[in-house]
Formats: C-alpha cells, sequence, structure tokens
C-alpha cells in the first residue's frame, strides 16, 4: 500500500536528516582529517596523505586495542551480571516502577568526574574501604584498591550501568509474569526459570544493553586515567591524547576510524547469527 | 500620573541596564588564578560585564581559539604557547603606551626569551615544578633521581603530562628538557620506563588530597598545588630537584578577534596593578610576576621559597620550549609507549 | 527468588549511591582539603551566590530537555520505522554515531560549525549544544525502541488495521500505548546523556552558553572539591524530591 511506504518516509525523514547534517557530514570531515597532516601546534593542513593510516598499524596500537577490547568485554559482562537482576526487580514491581527507574538514573544526573573521586577517595590506602576493612581485622594492611585494572573496572560498571538497566528494563517489562510462574508450576526452580525463560526472551534487551555498555567502554578515557592511575592506555586515551597533547588530530582522526571501521564489521557479522540489534 | 513616572522610571532603569551590557568582555583564563574581589571590582570601575571562563590545558584553549571566531577576548597562554599561537596569527600586537602600568614587572619578566619585547605578551603568574614530599621519608626526595628509589614502595607518583616526566627524565641524563636528540629522548623514555613499575600512579593535581592524607609519600608536582598541599599538612616540604627543573609562566594576551580591544587593554593594565595582582597571588597561593605587587604581599608570602625561590635555584630551572613537529611526534609516540609498558 | 531479588536490588541502589553520600558528606567539609575539618554550610551558601554556576545549570537544564524532545520524537518514529522495514544505511550510520568517541565528533562539529557559520552571522551557542547533543543521543533512543518493538507482537497491529484504523491510526492509538515505557526509557537516558555531557558540549558550546559540566571540570579539576560537592547535593536532593512528588501526584 502506498501510504505504507509514505508513513514509514515520513517517519524516517528527520532522522535520516539529523544524522546526514550533524553526523555524516562530520564523518567526512573527520576522514579528510585522516589524510591530511598535522599542523606544528595542532589544526590540519594538506599536504593530503596516507601516513596516519600506516602509523596506526603499527604493532603497540593493537597491543592497545586488544587491551581495551578486553577490559571493555569484562566490564560489559559485570556490568550485565550487576544490571539484570536489578531491572527485573523494576520490571516486576507492582508500583513505583518510574519512581525506581528514576531513582536508577539520579546519580547519573551529577557529574561524573565528581563520583569518579568519590570513588577514588574510598578506594584509596587510607580510604573508607580499606579503613573499615582493617577495622573489623579482615586486612592487616590496605589492599591496593586503585590504580589498577580492577578499579578500572569498577569504574567502568558503575558509570555504564543505567545504559545497561534501562534497555533491559524497556524488554523485561513487556514479559508476562504468569511466564515464569508457568515454568515453576511445571517443576522448574526459579533459578531454572530464570536462565531457561526469561533470558532468552530477552535477548533483545542484553544485546542492546551490551552494545550500549561496551562500545562507549572502549572510548572511555576519565576511567581510565583517575581511576587506573593513568597507567594503562586505553584507546579512549590514545584518541583523547592525540587531540589534546600530542596535538595532533589526524593521526587521531584515523585511529577513531579505525576503531570505528573495525567494531562495525564485527557488529555486523555477530549480528548475522544472533539477533539484530539495530 | 504616578504610572507614567512608573513607566518611565522602569524605561531608565532597563536602558541604565543594557548601557551597562553593551560593554562586555571574554576572558578566558586557567582555573584558580583569580581572586573573588578581582571582577566585580573591575566591573564596578569600568562599568561593564565580565564573561569569565576556565580551561584546564593551553591545548583546550588552543582549539577553541585557532579557528578565529571564538568570541574571546583575553586568554592566557603558558610561555611555550605564545609564539606558536602568535605564528597562526592569533595574537593582538600590544600596544605598550596603552600598559601604564607595565614598569611593575618584575625585571625577570620584562625580557622573558618568548617574547623579549613583550609585544604580545604581558606575563602574569610563574611556577615551577618540583617534588612534594612528606617529612616522614628516611631521606627526602632533593633529586630526581630519588623518585627512582625503592625505598618508596609505590608511594610515588609523577605528573600526567608527558613534557613533565621527560623533564625529569632529561634532566637525569643531563640533558635539556627540550631536548630533540632521538637518542637522548630514547634514553629517557627508558628511564621512564624503568621508573613505572615504581609507582603508584601519573596523576596531576588530584593527587594533592593523597599526598595530604600521607597515602603518597612524594609527588612530582607543581609548586602552587604543593604549597596549598603545604597550607594543608605542615609535614610536608618541596623541593627543588638538584639536576634542574622545568619552569613556566603563564601570560595575558589579546586574540587579535576581540571586538572589545579597549576594555580588554584596561583589564591587562588592571591586573598590573600591583593591588590587585598582590590580592590574586595572595588568595591563590600563586607566584605573581608583578615585583610591586609582591611587596604588598604578607612577609611569610613573600620570602616563601616555594612560591619565590632564591635566584641561584631558579638558575637550575630551564622554560618549556615550542618543539618541531617531528619531536613531538617522537615524544608522543614514545610517551605510549611508557603508558602501556 | 523476590527477595534475593529485593536484596540484590537493594545492595545495587547502595553501589550506586554510596560516591554520593560520600560528597554529600564533604560538603559540610569545612576543610577545601578531603580530610575533616569541622561542620559548615559556608559552601552551600557560596553555590546561591555564584551567579555564573546558577546560570550554567539552566543552561543544562535547557539543553538537556530541548533535546531529549527532539531525540526522543525523532527516534520514536525512525524507531518505528526501521522495525516494519529494515534501512541499512541508517543503521550503520546510528551504529557508528555510537562508536565514535566524542572527542573526534566533537572536533569534527566544530569544524562543521566554524565552516558554516561563514555562510551566516553566527556563533557558537546555546543552538550548537542543542544540535550537537541531539546528534549523538539519537542513537540511544531508536536502540532501546527497537529493543523493546522486537518483542512486540504484530498481531496486535493487524488485529487494529484488520478492524479498518490507517496506519497513523494503528501507530497513535496501538503502537505508542504499548511503547510508553520504552519511550519514557528512551528520554530518561537521553536526558542524563545529554546532561552530564563535557566533551562535545565543551568544544562547541560558546561563550555565553557554559554548562554545568564544564563549570564542574573547571572547579573540581584539582580533587574533591566542596563547592561542586554542595551543588551536587542539592541537584540530587531536588531532583529525589521532585521524582517522589511525580510518582505521588501519579499514583493519586
Amino acid at each position: 500500500m502506498p501510504s505504507n511506504m509514505r508513513l514509514r518516509s515520513i517517519f524516517l525523514a528527520p532522522a535520516v536528516f539529523v544524522m546526514i547534517a550533524l553526523f555524516v557530514v562530520p564523518l567526512l570531515i573527520t576522514l579528510a582529517y585522516s589524510f591530511l597532516t598535522r599542523g606544528p601546534y595542532g589544526g590540519v593542513f594538506t599536504p593530503w596523505t596516507f601516513e596516519n593510516y600506516q602509523r596506526a598499524l603499527d604493532p603497540l596500537y593493537l597491543v592497545i586495542l586488544w587491551r581495551s577490547v578486553w577490559l571493555a568485554a569484562v566490564s560489559t559482562l559485570f556490568c550485565l551480571i550487576l544490571a539484570f537482576p536489578v531491572a527485573l526487580y523494576i520490571a516486576r514491581a507492582e508500583r513505583n516502577k518510574a519512581l525506581l527507574l528514576n531513582l536508577v538514573m539520579l546519580p547519573f544526573w551529577t557529574s561524573f568526574l565528581i563520583r569518579t573521586y568519590a570513588w577514588m577517595f574510598l578506594l584509596r590506602d587510607t580510604g573508607l574501604v580499606n579503613v573499615a576493612l582493617e577495622g573489623l581485622h579482615v586486612i592487616h594492611a590496605p589492599i591496593p584498591l586503585l590504580f589498577n585494572d580492577g578499579a578500572v573496572v569498577l569504574g567502568l560498571v558503575y558509570g555504564f550501568l543505567p545504559f545497561m538497566v534501562l534497555p533491559l528494563y524497556a524488554t523485561l517489562e513487556k514479559l508476562d509474569p504468569a511466564l515464569l510462574d508457568a515454568a515453576c508450576d511445571l517443576g522448574a526452580t526459579p533459578w531454572v526459570a530464570l536462565w531457561r525463560v526469561i533470558v532468552p526472551l530477552s535477548k533483545p534487551g542484553i544485546a542492546a544493553g551490551c552494545v550500549l555498555v561496551f562500545i562507549p567502554c572502549l572510548g572511555a578515557y576519565l576511567t581510565p586515567d583517575l581511576m587506573g592511575g593513568g597507567k594503562t592506555v586505553m584507546l579512549g586515551n590514545l584518541v583523547q591524547s592525540q587531540f589534546t597533547t600530542a596535538r595532533d588530530w589526524p593521526f587521531g582522526a584515523a585511529i577513531s576510524l579505525l576503531l570505528m571501521l573495525i567494531v562495525l564489521v564485527v557488529a555486523r557479522a555477530l549480528e548475522k547469527q544472533s539477533e539484530k540489534l539495530l | 500620573m504616578n504610572r507614567r513616572i512608573f513607566l518611565m522610571g522602569v524605561a531608565g532603569a532597563t536602558l541604565g541596564c543594557t548601557s551597562n551590557a553593551d560593554r562586555r568582555i571574554n576572558i578566558y583564563n586557567w582555573e584558580n588564578y583569580i581572586a573573588a574581589s578581582t571582577l566585580p571590582d573591575f566591573e564596578r570601575e569600568f562599568h561593564c560585564r565580565v564573561r569569565y571562563a576556565t580551561y584546564g590545558s593551553a591545548e583546550e584553549m588552543l582549539a577553541k581559539v585557532m579557528s578565529g571566531n571564538s568570541g574571546w577576548d583575553v586568554v592566557f597562554p603558558s610561555n611555550s604557547f605564545v609564539e606558536p599561537m602568535r605564528q597562526l596569527g592569533l595574537l593582538a600586537p600590544l600596544d605598550h603606551r596603552r600598559l601604564t602600568n607595565l614598569d611593575n614587572l618584575d625585571p625577570l619578566f620584562r625580557t622573558p626569551e618568548w617574547d623579549p619585547s613583550l609585544s604580545f605578551s604581558v606575563p602574569y603568574m610563574h611556577s615551577a615544578t618540583g617534588i612534594v614530599y612528606s617529612q616522614s621519608v628516611s631521606r627526602p626526595p632533593l633529586s630526581w633521581a630519588d623518585l627512582w628509589a625503592d625505598s618508596y614502595s609505590r608511594r610515588v607518583t609523577m605528573l600526567d603530562d608527558p613534557a613533565e616526566v621527560f623533564a625529569a627524565c632529561l634532566k637525569r641524563l643531563p640533558a635539556s628538557i627540550n631536548s630533540g636528540n632521538d637518542r637522548e629522548l630514547e634514553r629517557a623514555r627508558d628511564l621512564a620506563i624503568r621508573q613505572k613499575p615504581l609507582l603508584r600512579a601519573y596523576l596531576n593535581e588530584e593527587v594533592r588530597d593523597q599526598v595530604v592524607a600521607g597515602d603518597v609519600l612524594a609527588a612530582q608536582m607543581w609548586a602552587q598545588v604543593a604549597q596549598v598541599a603545604i597550607d594543608n599538612a605542615p609535614n610536608l616540604a618541596f623541593a627543588f630537584p638538584s639536576e634542574g627543573f622545568a619552569v613556566y609562566a603563564d601570560n595575558c594576551s589579546i586574540l587579535r578577534e576581540s571586538k572589545h580591544q579597549d576594555l580588554a587593554y584596561e583589564f591587562l593594565n588592571y591586573l598590573l596593578r600591583p593591588a590587585v595582582a598582590a590580592a590574586i597571588a595572595n588568595e591563590m597561593r600563586s607566584a605573581t610576576c608583578n615585583a610591586a605587587a609582591r611587596e604588598l604581599l604578607p612577609e611569610t608570602q613573600r620570602q616563601n621559597a616555594v612560591l619565590y625561590p632564591h635566584s641561584d635555584v631558579l638558575a637550575r630551572g630551564e622554560w618549556f620550549r615550542p618543539l618541531p613537529t617531528a619531536v613531538q611526534r617522537l615524544r608522543d609516540r614514545y610517551w605510549t609507549e611508557i603508558k602501556s609498558s | 527468588m523476590r527477595r534475593f531479588l529485593s536484596v540484590y536490588a537493594g545492595a545495587a541502589y547502595l553501589f550506586l549511591y554510596l560516591p554520593l553520600a560520600v560528597l554529600s558528606a564533604f560538603s559540610f567539609n569545612s576543610s577545601k582539603i578531603a580530610t575533616w575539618r569541622g561542620f559548615t554550610f559556608d559552601w552551600y551558601r557560596s553555590v546561591f551566590h555564584n551567579r555564573a554556576l546558577l546560570e550554567g545549570t539552566v543552561n543544562s537544564l535547557i539543553i538537556a530537555f530541548a533535546a531529549t524532545v527532539a531525540s526522543t520524537v525523532i527516534g520514536t518514529l525512525a524507531g518505528y520505522a526501521l522495525w516494519k522495514k529494515r534501512s541499512p544505511w541508517l543503521t550503520n550510520a546510528l551504529y557508528m554515531s555510537l562508536l565514535a568517541p566524542e572527542i573526534v565528533t566533537g572536533v569534527a562539529l566544530l569544524a562543521l560549525f566554524q565552516w558554516a557559520f561563514r555562510f551566516g552571522h553566527l556563533r557558537l551557542g546555546l543552538h550548537t549544544v542543542i544540535l550537537a547533543h541531539i546528534s549523538f543521543s539519537l542513537v540511544y533512543v531508536v536502540i532501546v525502541i527497537l529493543a523493546r518493538l522486537r518483542t512486540f507482537d504484530p498481531a496486535l497491529e493487524e488485529a487494529a488495521s484488520d478492524l479498518g484504523a490507517n496506519r497513523w491510526q494503528v501507530f497513535r492509538h496501538v503502537t505508542i500505548p504499548l511503547l510508553l515505557p520504552a519511550i519514557l526509557a528512551a528520554a530518561l537516558l537521553c536526558f542524563t546523556v545529554s546532561f552530564d555531557d563535557y566533551v562535545i558540549t565543551s568544544l562547541v558550546a560558546g561563550v555565553d552558553s557554559e554548562t554545568l559540566p564544564m563549570m564542574i571540570y573547571a572547579m573540581a579539576r584539582k580533587g574533591v572539591s566542596p563547592e561542586v560537592n554542595a551543588l551536587s547535593a542539592m541537584i540530587t536532593v531536588g531532583l529525589g524530591v521532585l521524582i517522589l512528588v511525580a510518582s505521588r501526584l501519579e499514583r493519586s
């Protein structure tokens, strides 16, 4: 029916316009930057060159890519484990669903930077956590809770929790509570019911949440710098530094584009096998 | 009758407001570089409104200003940025006849190496990079080499700034902090990689609280931040390393794109007033380049060895210089190698 | 199971609010450094006298609301259309907007705006920030909406159209009410992403459009800063009261 197509085109039009004007064009600008040469103090100038891409394929940067992917994957997994029961709890709450959801988001309306500082305060050697553990005689000397990979994962999980909770909630809310009851009636324990019934049905939400967490984790720079003590370089730090201290915008553009390309290709390949996401 | 008077009064008041708001000046500065009273006093005296924003790094400021259409009037580049900004055509040449208070500057800053005739910048505050440490350590770290010692058991931090870390390593070699020599930079990189397992973290001013609390025993730190830490924890001390160290100065400049050049000159002149500069230096614990202002400071501040080191100490200091592209690229690559080792 | 979920959720909320509790406690600290000195309300007083800070908060709220409304509307419509029939170009573009590191987007948008401004006497300002926020938050809306739509039973829509409704009526009276939780979730996500954005905003903001994150980053770069803590505590409590009141009103 022609009216179908027209409605669909009308619905798509604003999004297409926004993406073309405010994303595709800047992307083309970034592409152009990646083939230009850096100015001595930042900025870009001709001559055009492939050099930035050649530099990006150096093993040094591939190691950074691998480490970032690993840390992002671990963080996403922990985030999922932490967020799923919360989303389930909110979805099954009889009243106050919106309130509970808002309460999840509320902390994230204050600056991420100062919440990270608060974590640094809590986790350092003389911080509350160590002091409490020592006071309870669980440990005798402060354990290094900060400035290592574990702290980075904690920071990333904390920072992206709502991005996992919200899509999960959006899918779980739709599920009929009777499904769980039916499974239990048929003899399944709650755990089995959860694992074999609810989780498969909420796959779109899980996939959405994982993407919304994993990808920004790759680009995170503040958390590795502060929680990790600046001792590891993740992709986010690398790109950030190219546009700030290193003042090499073309190289930063090249790395970013390569990263985007790799992740896009892998994601599309995975999608072919499982649920489509977008 | 009353209503008409009221309406005229309102109209008059709004006119008054707009005439004030017409005179605007937009100032872009580092954080913590202005006293609470500086801007309100300026606004009152010159009947204008000040838009004041801050940045955390010179690169951030440069990125915004480079387009030539940023809207800012006065910026505060560090000494190694003045020449690059001048080359990019971003700075307005300064007319000394309009800067009547220029003589208040300390002789040390009248002909600085980055702008000998002060044609584009006016020195504002200066500082240096050294080591802040807790006096409880058995051997005070008086040289950069001491930060490589095992005795601190990972309670040492360095700045998360490639220029500063390289400066410390290069001084150990010894070499200039602005070195572009491949061999020297390679050795500096190796030194830094050797130090990394001994470090707690690479942190900037965020480490201040941890130094005060005693988590960190020694940290590479800027003198101004160190002084604030010392004020809060008297058991701390600051050392200017014996091998040499980096010194730097922030300067005020007027942007060529500025549409409020008159007010900008007034502001620069205003900052050069002894009373104003002294108020800022006192409140922010920063070291002013203004000799007349320094005279007005309380005795303890004036003779403070951390903020105003003695001239033979200062003789060991070296100014940062802008570096050619190839050297910057090499340093950046080495910095990435250090960080991911 | 219920009990386990409640306990787990409670622990998760504790985890979420722990840093907030810490910085609220320190907003009463009379020392500027993170070691307890004494109790004081001074920092709260100074926040109210800080005209620039209040302006920044207002700016942030305006930007977040405008961007959220625009993104949610555009994104919901687009999500629905994509559910009906795929569009590889749009989906790839949306994906990539999620992948792009913030600083790259920011620098590129800045370049775009500066180039566009040559054709008019425009400057960077609130409008450029809102546009930038729409561009990066759109993908969040689409992903959440699509995740919900995928669990949707198409039979509902078919039934409605069998009963004589046209496409638009089906969308408006059947689909949207069922999508409402997802739309609200998406709007919430959008608002959060926009309100605390720093990198992109700081690059495309004009002289007069400083936002709260920009000011907080400036004030807090040196470490825990009591004024910023006071402000954050006030925002949290203020918004918390707001949502409590809203939920009470909704129930009654």
